[in-house]
């Protein structure tokens, strides 16, 4: 048997951290080699993550709701000695290097090793530092390190003298240095993880983050009780302390509710493993956030859980009797009715996205509207021709062909701006990315080379990519390369917007609703359809007069779709 | 559950209160855990009541005229007179404030404590009979326990302890006058500590060990210099013999009778016989079966390196979970057990565990050995400094001994340290730290040493390793 770890993969180009939602199994379970074991969410895909050994799982290292770097162990596994041939051989040849360096010239290893010898090695090499005698050089510190990030120390490469293992060595080890061979195969992948961030939580490495002070928990629990009693009568949603005698939780739940002040015997819970509470870390954290925000609401009592400060400057009376100073700088506690949402994830990458390109692109948006009556009619006569090809026909294919011809026109609005290299990229494809609306966010997958598709094959390839979009089916691959990008608000109403630049590109094209707007025609006011644009441009590149001329080649053609046989 | 029973539960059951139990308690309890400390007779077990502190106690008072008396070089001429019922006295009241301090320091971290026998009813509960008749008992339920209940003495056929004249080391160290004659059974750390202290006090001490040295597991030239400096304060040495009984003597004394493998007997004239051949783990009473625990063939509870027994939520520390058999081995494996229950990424991983010795000169060790190191496959190299050549030691008086390195020649990595000499209990912890971070012989070369200082040997035993020493010829 031997225990093998096995890191978040790399699972999407440029991925550098992804949440973990689901684990899919648990510790004791069989698992088979492919089977998923985890549901990661990362740059706007849910994805499954299968595992790459045979074997029984050992443990998990990573709470639901965790961000985890690409390359960080997250869970283990035990493996049959025989169940995986390829690890073994790979295995026992790092042992044979290993002990023959030990042994010097020691004949017996040189033999050809049988079956047994080889597990025998696999074994040995767990803990196979690269010092002869089985030692690891590094200092206690590194070591306890290793452990908290899940590291086999005996892996790890020693910048230090002699090759000593100093704490950084582990860190770079943990974030992907994925270098050893005897890591496994499947992750070979995780060392192109770009830009590796440091590590999380090994903030208490050593003594030095311990707390000193010392809560009993018999006591907090009784008193929160009380607490939770007074606070019941003034904040209906206050939480009420479960004061189980025995709960189940993981130690990292348990590091968890440590952190936070909460005792976890306190946290509500459904959920029951082998008959008893079980719970886990998201509860814990929403069990702290409700005892928090009732601090806010109502006045703490002096000994309730007061874990970390919580800002309180709505009740003077509650910092008084808490002894937390209400501070101006830190953002308000959040009322009784208030309800706190993670951000993180999906939404979390939508939100530094959009502040990305908004603080770094400068952006104009320019209006205009296209009266497509003849847009309209094309479609329709259209129409029974794509449902006998099954093809659900929407106005989007013949927006995406008119803005191909625009961009051809205007090769700028199909560009990157590589500012380092000072230098501006006009794009020879065309792919454009259809933002798409879905529960958990904006998701904008593409649509490669609209200039060489047909209208119907677009209107499928659309229909296509949304539906999975919606389902949280995509994979990351499919959301990458976009070149120019549409999104398309008048779906679900509204006339003009000022859409964010999908940051490296330069433009974007809103689309409102198409209805029956009132317009002048031959000086009378009449009701045609039309489509309202509103078309946002990165204006370190491109100008508004080049926007605005961009916006009447749309137009044109959307205005005559006869024009898109042109191109 | 008996009649009567009153039952609780806790968190953390941690049975018995001696460096292993009251450590992991205090640092069960910082982690937030509850946690119930349970003590049969006095908190912190055999090293602070019978062990490590009264021998050291008297080892210093011991020394201390024996120096006095002994200074005739310097220029002092004194001969002290030792009361030993005081120095006895003085040595409880050290006691008594060490393990007042643990008692004080436990519920002041919030651990429960409960005085009273503890075993095992099955692998969730512990009942504790209080002591005396009638004071009952009581039901622990517990998620996690620590079983942290020592060691004793071992006891040899035809020497019982419960007689007057034969001693345990606990007897040893309570004795309110000094024996004319005091035979050892056994040459190891204790029965040698002890021996130095009563040659020391004037008594005519005979050791009588089986092997044919004292201090088994040390080098042969660490052995012979606390051999040879026993000699000279009077300790008889009688090697390849076993104690095999003993009998009145014709004197009011007693005779103790040893033989050797071949069969010779042989009788010394003494008055106190202390039995120090080694300690056994306590797990009688404990009913570990009921926990699901079995022990091993020397009855020690067989961990993992987490200090948890083959039933994970039951840990063993200290002596009663095997070698090394020291209070400071027994206080890391109760952190480690209290972290590992918290969560914690604890684990024994500690490069190596020192020794102290504290004989005349006393011993200090740590790590490997150069033949250990060459065992391990190392290409070892040594660097030596003798006490002789250091100012320091000049000036105490005691120049005996020396400071040895071992490291691995290509790495330079420190490996080992071999301390014979004054102080070396307190020198080696230098070369621990040296180990345990992984420093090199560089690393405590260049590192400045106070002078004068005995120190500086550690110093110039590295540079002499690396060829570069200074007040020594480079080997
Ligand atoms: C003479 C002598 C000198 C020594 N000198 C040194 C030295 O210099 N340095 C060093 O490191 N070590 C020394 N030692 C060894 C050291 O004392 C032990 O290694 C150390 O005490 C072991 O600690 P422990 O916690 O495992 O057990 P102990 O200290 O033996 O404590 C165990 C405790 O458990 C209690 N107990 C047992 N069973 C139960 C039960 N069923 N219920 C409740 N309580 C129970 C006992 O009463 C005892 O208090 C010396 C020992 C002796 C005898």
């Amino acid at each position: 048997m031997t225990v093998e770890e096995f890191r978040l993969p790399d699972v999407g180009e440029g991925v550098a951290e992804g949440e973990l939602v689901t684990w899919l199994v648990a510790p004791g379970d069989r698992v088979e080699e492919d089977q998923p074991v985890a549901e990661v969410e990362t740059d706007k895909a849910l994805v499954e993550v299968p595992s790459s050994y045979d074997g029984v799982v050992e443990e998990l290292f990573v709470e639901e709701g965790e961000m985890v770097p690409v390359g960080d162990v997250i869970i283990s596994f035990r493996v049959d000695e025989d169940g995986d041939a390829g690890e073994a051989t790979a295995e026992s040849d790092a042992g044979a290097t290993a002990s023959e360096a030990a042994a010097g010239d020691d004949e017996a290893d040189t033999t050809e090793p049988d079956d047994e010898a080889d597990a025998i090695e696999a074994d040995a090499t767990e803990t196979e530092p690269a010092t002869p005698s089985g030692r690891t050089f590094a200092p206690p510190s590194a070591r306890r390190l290793a452990r908290e990030l899940g590291v086999d120390i005996a892996a790890v490469d020693g910048s230090g003298p002699g090759g000593r293992i100093g704490e950084a060595d582990v860190r770079a080890h943990a974030e992907g240095g994925a270098d050893a061979g005897a890591d496994g195969p499947s992750v070979g992948s995780a060392s192109d993880a770009p830009d590796p961030k440091p590590a999380p939580t090994p903030t208490d490495v050593g003594s030095g983050g311990r707390t000193s002070a010392v809560k009993k928990r018999d006591a907090g629990g009784a008193d929160s009780e009380t607490g939770a009693a007074d606070a019941a009568s003034a904040a209906s949603d206050a939480p009420d302390p479960a004061a189980r005698e025995t709960t189940l939780a993981t130690p990292a739940t348990r590091k968890v509710a440590r952190e936070l002040g909460v005792d976890v015997d306190d946290v509500p819970t459904d959920d029951t493993r082998d008959g008893e509470a079980f719970v886990t870390g998201e509860d814990v954290r929403a069990y702290a956030e409700a005892l928090e925000s009732e601090a806010g609401a109502v006045d703490a009592p002096a000994d309730a859980p007061d874990p970390k400060p919580v800002d309180v400057s709505g009740s003077a009376d509650a910092a008084a009797a808490g002894g937390t100073g209400p501070s101006a700088a830190e953002p308000s506690a959040p009322g009784a009715a208030d309800e706190t949402v993670p951000y993180r994830g999906v939404r979390r990458t939508i939100g530094k996205q959009m502040e990305r390109s908004v603080y770094t692109a400068p952006h104009v948006t320019h209006h205009d509207t296209a009266e497509v009556d003849a847009l309209v009619e094309a479609r329709a006569e259209l129409k029974p021709q794509a449902e006998a090809e099954d093809v659900k026909l929407t106005y989007m294919p013949f927006v995406m062909k008119a803005i191909v011809a625009g961009l051809k026109e205007f090769p700028s609005l199909n560009s990157e701006l590589r500012e380092d290299d000072e230098e501006i990229v006009l794009k020879g494809d065309y792919n454009l990315g259809i933002a798409v609306a879905t529960d958990a966010g904006l998701m904008v997958p593409v649509v490669e080379d609209v200039d060489e598709k047909g209208l119907f094959e677009l209107a499928d390839e659309v229909n296509d990519l949304a539906a999975r979009a919606r389902e949280r089916e995509l994979a990351p691959a499919e959301m990458k390369g976009g070149t120019f990008s549409i999104t398309n608000f008048g779906a679900i109403g509204g006339e003009y917007a000022t859409p964010i630049i999908n940051y490296p590109e330069t433009a974007i094209l809103g689309l409102g609703a198409i209805e029956e707007r009132p317009v002048v025609r031959d000086g009378e006011v009449v009701a045609a359809p039309t489509l309202p644009l509103s078309l946002s441009i990165d204006h370190r590149v491109i100008d508004g007069a080049e926007a605005a001329a961009f916006a009447n080649t749309v137009m044109e053609h959307l205005e005559h779709p006869l024009l898109l046989l042109t191109l | 559950m008996v009649v009567g029973d009153i039952a609780t539960g806790t968190e953390v059951l941690v049975i018995g209160a001696g460096p292993g139990g009251y450590v992991a308690a205090i640092r069960a309890a910082q982690e937030g855990l509850d946690t119930t400390l349970v003590e049969k007779d006095a908190y912190g077990g055999a090293c602070l009541n019978r062990g490590c502190i009264p021998s050291k106690a008297l080892i210093t008072g011991s020394g201390l005229a024996h120096e006095a008396g002994n200074a005739e070089s310097m220029g002092i001429h004194a001969d002290p007179a030792v009361d030993m019922g005081k120095m006895v006295e003085w040595k409880d009241g050290v006691v008594d404030r060490l393990t007042g301090g643990v008692e004080k320091l436990c519920k002041a971290n919030g651990v429960n404590l409960i005085e009273g026998t503890a075993s095992f009813v099955d692998e969730h509960t512990a009942r504790v009979a209080h002591g005396g008749e009638g004071q009952g008992s009581e039901s622990i339920e517990f998620e996690h326990a620590i079983v942290a209940t020592g060691s004793r003495p071992i006891q040899i056929p035809g020497f019982d302890f419960a007689e007057d004249h034969v001693w345990s080391s606990a007897d040893a160290l309570a004795a309110d006058s000094v024996p004319d004659r005091l035979g050892i059974v056994g040459g190891g750390y204790i029965g040698m500590e002890l021996a130095t202290t009563y040659a020391k006090l004037g008594a005519d001490v005979t050791v009588v060990e089986m092997l044919d040295d004292i201090l088994d597991p040390y080098e042969d030239d660490v052995k012979r210099i606390v051999r040879e400096r026993a000699e000279e304060l009077g300790v008889e040495f009688h090697f390849g013999e076993g104690a095999s009984e003993w009998s009145e003597g014709a004197d009011g004394g007693y005779l103790l009778h040893t033989e050797t493998e071949a069969g010779e007997e042989s009788t010394y004239g003494v008055d106190k016989v202390l039995v120090a051949v080694g300690r056994q783990p306590v797990t009688d009473g404990l009913d570990l079966e009921n926990a699901g625990i079995e022990t091993d063939d020397r009855g020690f509870i067989e961990t993992d390196d987490r200090t948890r027994s083959a039933v994970e939520h039951v840990h063993a520390v200290g002596d009663v979970a095997g070698d090394p058999m020291l209070a400071h081995a027994a206080s890391k494996e109760g952190i480690v057990a209290a972290e590992v229950i918290a969560g914690e990424p604890a684990a024994l991983d500690q490069q190596a565990i020192p020794a102290a010795v504290f004989t005349d000169p006393e011993i200090g060790t740590v790590g490997l050995t150069e033949d250990e190191a060459e065992a391990e496959g190392f290409d070892p190299v040594v660097g030596e400094m003798p006490f002789n050549a250091s100012g320091r030691a000049m000036t105490t008086g005691h120049t005996e001994g020396f400071v040895r390195l071992v490291a691995d020649d290509e790495t330079g990595f420190v490996l080992g340290a071999q301390i014979v000499g004054p102080e070396a209990s307190e020198l080696i912890a230098e070369a621990a730290l040296a180990i345990e971070m992984g420093a090199t012989l560089e690393d405590v070369a260049a590192t400045v040493h106070t002078h004068p200082t005995l120190a500086e040997a550690v110093m110039e035993a590295a540079e002499n390793a690396r060829g570069q020493a200074i007040h020594t010829l480079n080997r």
